[in-house]
């Protein structure tokens, strides 16, 4: 059973969040510890375990870069592997380019309007990317999987580029 | 996570920091990032026209193995001919630097770095 099945859903990008973590509850109320108190150790395992999967599943589907690896692998698209290097010249100048202007932020006279720039910037360029991801899984042939995998790797440098956004944002409060 | 001393020393005196103009027929270039942690290296070469490495500057936004792999590099492959600078191994970077398991992955990426530069050195005069 997949995460889709065990979720009651059909296999899609776009999901209602909203009933994801109601099924969510559902799902695990019937797993409770307190209902199997009086269950026999291997019900009490088993019980266990479900809610461990039900936990895993939940996770993965709530988060869109997460739900979109696993719809690639459901498709038995070969993802690279992550700790596999990255070799597109142009996204990557344009990264580093990206870090170089959010370290000039902590320079800038106004602090507040450059650190919201660069947080629109990074939005912006976000969403254009997950839109094309989206499409590109909604599309769902051989060569749009690919695409998907691709877009989907340079995704995961802006998430890391938003990480770095909040730790700046709390060194510049905490002063 | 208890960071090695040579990984300590690179990152708090990191060798060789800074740009040369990638436009340069003589400067390599190799950029190469890690999608699982999102680190994004820049590796670039200064080779003479008998294919010696004269200088190598770095710029690396990750964490500090990545940093120090970067860095270390531009150390071993400065003197070297391009031919021996392909040769470098992840494995003895890693080695050098002490590096744990789940920080192998920044010395893999400093020997693709190396290697992407080549590759842009031989685009640029093949």
């Amino acid at each position: 059973m997949n995460y889709f099945q065990l979720f009651g859903i059909e296999v899609t990008f776009d999901v209602d969040l909203n009933q994801l973590s109601q099924t969510y509850q559902t799902l695990q109320k019937a797993v409770h510890p307190d209902r199997f108190a009086h269950a026999s150790s291997q019900d009490q395992l088993l019980a266990v375990q479900k809610s461990a999967e039900i936990n895993d599943a939940y996770q993965t589907l709530k988060q869109p870069l997460k739900r979109a690896e696993y719809i690639l692998t459901l498709r038995g698209v070969d993802l690279p592997n992550e700790q596999q290097s990255f070799g597109d010249t142009a996204f990557l100048m344009q990264q580093m380019e990206l870090r170089e202007m959010l370290d000039e932020v902590k320079f800038a006279d106004d602090v507040d309007a450059a650190l919201n720039h660069v947080q629109q910037v990074f939005r912006q360029e976000y969403q254009q990317l997950f839109d094309l991801m989206r499409d590109n899984i909604v599309e769902n042939n051989t060569a749009a999987n690919v695409l998907a995998c691709d877009n989907l790797r340079k995704l995961k440098f802006y998430q890391k580029l938003n990480i770095e956004v909040e730790r700046l944002e709390d060194s510049l409060f905490d002063d | 996570m208890a960071y090695s001393e040579k990984v300590i020393d690179h990152y708090e005196n990191p060798r060789n920091v800074g740009s040369m103009d990638k436009n340069d027929p003589s400067v390599a270039t190799g950029m190469v990032g890690a999608p699982a942690c999102g680190d994004v290296m820049k590796l670039q070469l200064k080779i003479s026209d008998d294919g010696i490495i004269e200088d190598a500057k770095f710029k690396t936004y990750g964490c500090g193995s990545a940093i120090a792999s970067s860095s270390l590099v531009t150390e071993w492959v400065k003197g070297k001919s391009i031919e021996e600078a392909g040769e470098i191994k992840n494995t003895a970077i890693a080695e050098e630097l002490a590096l744990p398991p789940v920080k192998i992955h920044c010395s893999i990426l400093a020997e693709d770095a190396i290697k992407a530069a080549i590759e842009d050195y031989k685009s640029k005069n093949g």
